[in-house]
């Protein structure tokens, strides 16, 4: 297992694989490899995505990033927080085969003894203690998790994803004897007959190292000696042991204390665990174990969902076909079947027939996508990527039935809706983090804004008021997930604060605009002026009672909006900065208010 | 003094640039813009040997009104303006107007001495052509320096009476004039 560098996106976030999704994200949490600290990782935000676990440190982010691939992450454990150890989660890496000797060779005295013991299979799936054959014709030894007790069965050999039907009697849990839920254990055949051909079958068996691994750290992180560090009562001035939070004599706080277990406690100088001696970390290899500690919470919910991802393997479907739509060869759709039956045939039909004809298949053939995806949710799940692009196909064609210009529009929406795959929505962070919320949507926001595929600044002449963003970033939304007005113009505030290249800025007039962090009023008025020495440069059409060689041409608020190609409101508003730096001046005439380069 | 009258007012060219009409609602701006308003006033006052000028006759002359570019100053704007030149230079004006009081029916505000030269400056001219034409203890009647043949050729020639009695004022206070005699017929003894 390696850190691998992460790419970055404009707002700091990891920048996603295509298919990759966000499934959680936590701030505040710190690197472990083994049983050390690892220098300059110890405060950042940990992503778990579909494919990838990231680190991304609050400081420095760009220098101290690293992810690591879920395919070579043989298992996570969970241990909960005991007095100053913050809860940890500790992911194993997939034993390699020619790695042994030398990690034996390298690791301390208490690893090594562990790896004299004998080897006890970790996972009491029975197929998995023997090993199969990689080059095994069917994959049988796909595997599914008992939503009861989370066993792992084998799939029975005679499961047919094509032919398996709800009705098919399924055996029960080995473990609780329950019966499996249909998807289940479909969904756990399709990615064990997914994967089979691009995996060499690391079994996930074997590691008992690791797990006397953690249970080393687990002792190292907080029965370390503590030694003089006594702390003497304010109150009665006893002198308790450092560990206590309240006097053992007189019960009042001890303030040298650590506050709480599950605090937010980020820099944690004091951490009883040592620290890691090396300083870069990229493209290092793992060869025991790396720890996440979760200083603000959120590890359980980090561990469920890395669990599910681990067990969802959605990296393997990263380039597998399309799931066959089961219903094409059940018996139930008979009528279906008849009409897909003489496809072959129908191909060499040709004019206005075979359009018709393929017409027909086409709208059957939608008629059964939808009507599988809606049978039940898990079925969705499953079919959600034809789905998806037959939502797509039909938005454009509604878009190009309705007029042009518009239907130019509802491309791009879809579009950027499409390319808008990382959203982060409330229930992907841990309840009650409201902030973290609030700085992923402002980072989101700000990915959103300086993605160069859509332009969204760009195009309105690099300024643009909250509220046209507002309204662009939920239509882009699709309607699900639409973000409140207050959160987020309290998370375009934190744009500022968290150093991502757009800004929020107020203008006079309290109008809320969004810029580039490198755009400043300067800039604009120099633009302003470029303009106005432009104006003064060539000759009016028509005759002007004025010397124009000296004094240019007005220019309303409309035509800077045009030039510029900035809104109304902006391009008055700028205008009006401009002339309140003294840079132009107004003419108000009948005909409106106009500005002039300032002569006076 | 007539050909300054017959030769036409030449005006500044800012006077062609229109948002020279429109009150800058930026100080700074706005500042330059009195400034140059006030050298215009005093320039066409100065020219036209105006010493006070009416807002109410004003308001249609060139001086307000650029027919070129179909923008005048409005009352309340010129009167603004003439507010800006009757403050002192302390109080953030240019000392350069003073309002003459309404008498009777006369609406406040409505006309105003233009100071192109100050009661100052034209006592310390008064004073240097008296003091250069050798005329110290010598009695003159108001009348006498302001169309008398011996001043055609000073400037305060033709000024308004009750102008160059505020002149004569200030030289009285610094002691160097005494001014006597029934109003309309005042004379001045000069030290």
């Amino acid at each position: 297992m390696f850190f691998k560098s992460l790419d970055l996106t404009t707002a700091l976030r990891p920048l996603l694989l295509p298919d990759e999704t966000l499934l959680f994200v936590q701030d505040a949490v710190g690197l472990y490899e083994g049983k050390y600290k690892i220098p300059n990782y110890q405060n950042g935000h940990a992503y778990l995505t579909s494919h990838r676990v990231c680190y991304v440190a609050a400081e420095d982010p760009r220098k101290h990033s690293v992810g690591i691939d879920l395919k070579e992450i043989d298992r996570a454990d969970y241990q909960a927080g005991f007095l100053k150890s913050s809860p940890k989660i500790t992911i194993y890496p997939k034993p390699q085969k020619n790695k042994d000797k030398l990690r034996s060779a390298n690791a301390s005295p208490a690893v090594s003894q562990t790896t004299l013991q004998p080897v006890k299979p970790l996972s009491p799936h029975p197929q998995s203690a023997v090993p199969h054959p990689s080059s095994s014709p069917k994959p049988i030894n796909a595997t599914w998790i008992c939503p009861i007790c989370s066993f792992s069965n084998p799939v029975p050999s005679n499961f047919d994803t094509t032919t398996a039907t709800p009705a098919v009697n399924l055996p029960p849990c080995l473990a609780c004897g329950i019966k499996p839920p249909f998807t289940t254990v479909l969904k756990a055949a399709i990615s064990a007959a997914a994967g089979s051909a691009s995996r060499d079958l690391p079994l996930p068996i074997l590691n008992s190292l690791s797990v006397e691994d953690s249970t080393v750290t687990k002792n190292a992180s907080w029965t370390q000696p503590t030694g003089n560090g006594t702390v003497s009562c304010h109150r009665c001035t006893f002198v308790n042991h450092p560990s206590l939070i309240e006097c053992e004599m007189c019960g009042s706080p001890l303030v040298s204390a650590p506050t709480s277990n599950s605090g937010v406690d980020a820099s944690r100088s004091d951490s009883p665990a040592p620290f890691f001696d090396q300083t870069r970390i990229t493209n290092t290899e793992v060869t025991e174990s790396i720890k996440l500690s979760f200083r603000a919470g959120g590890e359980k919910t980090f561990h469920e969902r890395l669990k599910g991802a681990l067990i969802q393997r959605k990296w393997l479907l990263q380039n597998a076909p399309p799931v066959p739509p089961p219903s094409q060869t059940s018996s139930s759709t008979p009528a279906t079947t008849a009409v897909e039956g003489p496809q072959p045939a129908a191909r060499a039909a040709v004019g206005i027939a075979g359009l018709e004809q393929r017409r027909l298949e086409a709208r059957m053939n939608n008629q059964l996508v939808i009507g599988n995806a809606f049978e039940d949710l898990e079925a969705l799940m499953a079919s959600a990527k034809q789905i998806v692009a037959l939502a797509e196909t039909l938005a454009r064609e509604s878009g190009m039935a309705s007029n042009e210009g518009s239907a130019e529009t509802n491309a791009v929406l879809s579009e950027s809706a499409a390319a808008l795959g990382m959203v982060t929505t409330k229930d992907m962070l841990s309840s009650g983090s409201e902030n973290l919320y609030l700085s992923e949507l402002s980072r989101n926001l700000a990915e959103y804004l300086t993605d160069d595929r859509k332009g969204i600044l760009q195009r309105e002449g690099g300024i643009m008021s909250l509220i046209d963003l507002w309204a662009v970033f939920n239509r882009s939304r699709n309607g699900v997930e639409l973000v409140s007005p207050s959160d987020f113009e309290r998370a375009a505030e934190l744009w500022e604060k968290l150093k991502l290249p757009v800004r929020l800025r107020r203008f006079k007039s309290g109008l809320l605009v969004v810029q580039r962090f490198d755009w400043s009023d300067d800039k604009t008025v120099r633009q302003l002026l470029e303009w106005m020495d432009e104006l003064r440069a060539a000759p009016p059409e028509e005759p002007v009672p004025w010397d124009w060689s000296e004094f240019g041409r007005a220019v309303t608020a409309q035509e800077a909006a045009q030039r510029f190609k900035w809104s109304v409101g902006v391009a008055a508003e700028e205008l009006e900065m401009a002339e309140d730096r003294g840079a132009l001046c107004r003419e108000a005439g009948i005909e409106g208010l106009r500005f002039w380069s300032n002569r006076l | 003094m007539t050909t300054a009258t017959s030769t036409a007012f030449a005006f500044p060219a800012t006077y062609n640039f229109p948002p020279f009409f429109t009150p800058q609602p930026n100080t700074n701006t706005r500042h330059s813009q009195l400034q140059k308003w006030s050298s215009l006033i005093q320039a066409w006052c100065r020219h036209h040997r105006q010493y006070r000028l009416s807002l109410i006759e004003a308001i249609d002359t060139p001086l307000f009104h650029n027919a070129q570019l179909r923008k005048r100053l409005d009352l309340r704007e010129a009167r603004a303006v003439i507010d800006w030149m009757a403050k002192s230079e302390s109080e953030g004006g240019d000392g350069r107007a003073e309002w003459i009081e309404g008498s009777g029916n006369q609406a406040p505000k409505s006309t105003a001495w233009i100071w192109w030269r100050r009661p100052e400056e034209w006592a310390d001219t008064i004073a240097d052509w008296v003091e250069g034409t050798g005329q110290r203890g010598v009695i003159l009647t108001v009348y006498e320096l302001v169309q008398g043949d011996g001043t055609v050729s000073q400037e305060f020639h033709g000024m308004d009476n009750d102008a160059m009695l505020k002149a004569l004022n200030v030289l009285v206070k610094r002691g160097k004039a005494q001014v006597f005699g029934a109003e309309g017929q005042e004379g001045v003894k000069f030290f």
